[in-house]
């Protein structure tokens, strides 16, 4: 099965080390759709099948946690697994994403840990890859 | 204090550097390395328990190899001046953004600014587009292959004692 992504981040360069990283791991790789903000995220997200949101927190127009809201706030779009990527350091505020149903990973990342969270997260046992 | 938020300052940024661009850092023993040639410098502002701004300098042969490494460039491939300039910019946002919970630990909330690139006639001038009253309160020289990387902790006061993490 290869999964549609949906990369939201305002910096291109992090959208395209994102996307590096996604071709280093063994995630059946679908689609890769970008936007620059929480805005265009949902613009893309409401024309586009997408099985998995790559999030950004600090971005303008709208930021990612905005984003998480709407996505809740919509029947087609509230189950949709996310995962934020921030350098988030509050413990408090990734407890607040984590209980919106986002995982939540640190920057800078692994190859390993972003294949380890997107396994997890839909559920893709090892050697399910393919 | 400044030796501590130093030995932090280093250490998050060495840590950074590998992890995104895979280039190794080291520390300048005698801190009196400065970037030679062409330097490109930016800067990030936070608000929180302590308030103030990073700045961060460093060698075009530096921001170069750093932003190919980011965007997993060949060697044959040249990057942009917006290549070069967001990765400057998003590589500030993620040392900011593991800095502060290293100095403060990970109970207070920080919000860090949009990181910006200082205009070039001002690169070397390491105060400008510093907000007036603040004070440099670390510096650190880091040497690479390819060049130098200075980085500058300028505060709005002192930090809270109650706020530093042990």
């Amino acid at each position: 099965m290869a999964i549609n992504i949906l990369i939201v981040d305002d910096s291109g360069v992090m959208r395209s080390m994102i996307k590096k990283t996604l071709r280093m791991t063994d995630v059946p790789l679908g689609i890769i759709h970008q936007a620059g903000n929480g805005r265009e995220g949902l613009d893309v997200l409401g024309e586009q099948w997408i099985d998995l949101a790559i999030v950004d927190i600090n971005m303008p127009v709208m930021n990612g946690e905005e984003m998480i809201d709407r996505m809740l706030e919509d029947p087609e779009m509230k189950k949709l697994p996310v995962i934020v990527v921030s350098t988030e350091g509050s413990k408090a505020r990734i407890e607040r994403l984590e209980h919106k149903g986002a995982v939540f990973i640190h920057k800078p990342f692994t190859a390993e840990v972003v294949r380890d969270t997107i396994n997890s997260i839909l559920g893709i046992e090892e050697g399910d890859e393919s | 204090m400044r030796a501590k938020l130093e030995e932090i300052m280093s250490r998050v940024t060495i840590d950074t550097l590998e992890k995104l661009a895979f280039m190794f850092a080291y520390p300048d023993e005698d801190g009196e390395a400065q970037p030679k040639g062409s330097v490109v410098a930016g800067s990030v502002a936070f608000t929180g328990p302590f308030s103030g701004t990073l700045v961060v300098a460093m060698s075009i042969e530096v921001l170069q190899e750093l932003a190919a490494n980011m965007l997993g460039f060949d060697d044959d491939e040249e990057t942009t001046e917006d290549h070069r300039s967001d990765a400057l910019k998003e590589t500030m946002n993620v040392i900011c953004g593991n800095l502060l919970p290293a100095i403060a630990g990970n109970e207070v909330i920080f919000d860090i600014g949009v990181p910006g690139v200082l205009p070039s006639d001002q690169e070397m001038k390491i105060g400008a587009g510093i907000p007036d009253g603040l004070e440099l309160s670390a510096k650190v020289n880091l040497d690479l292959d390819e060049g130098q990387c200075v980085l500058f902790l300028f505060l709005d006061g002192k930090i809270p004692k109650d706020v530093v993490s042990p």
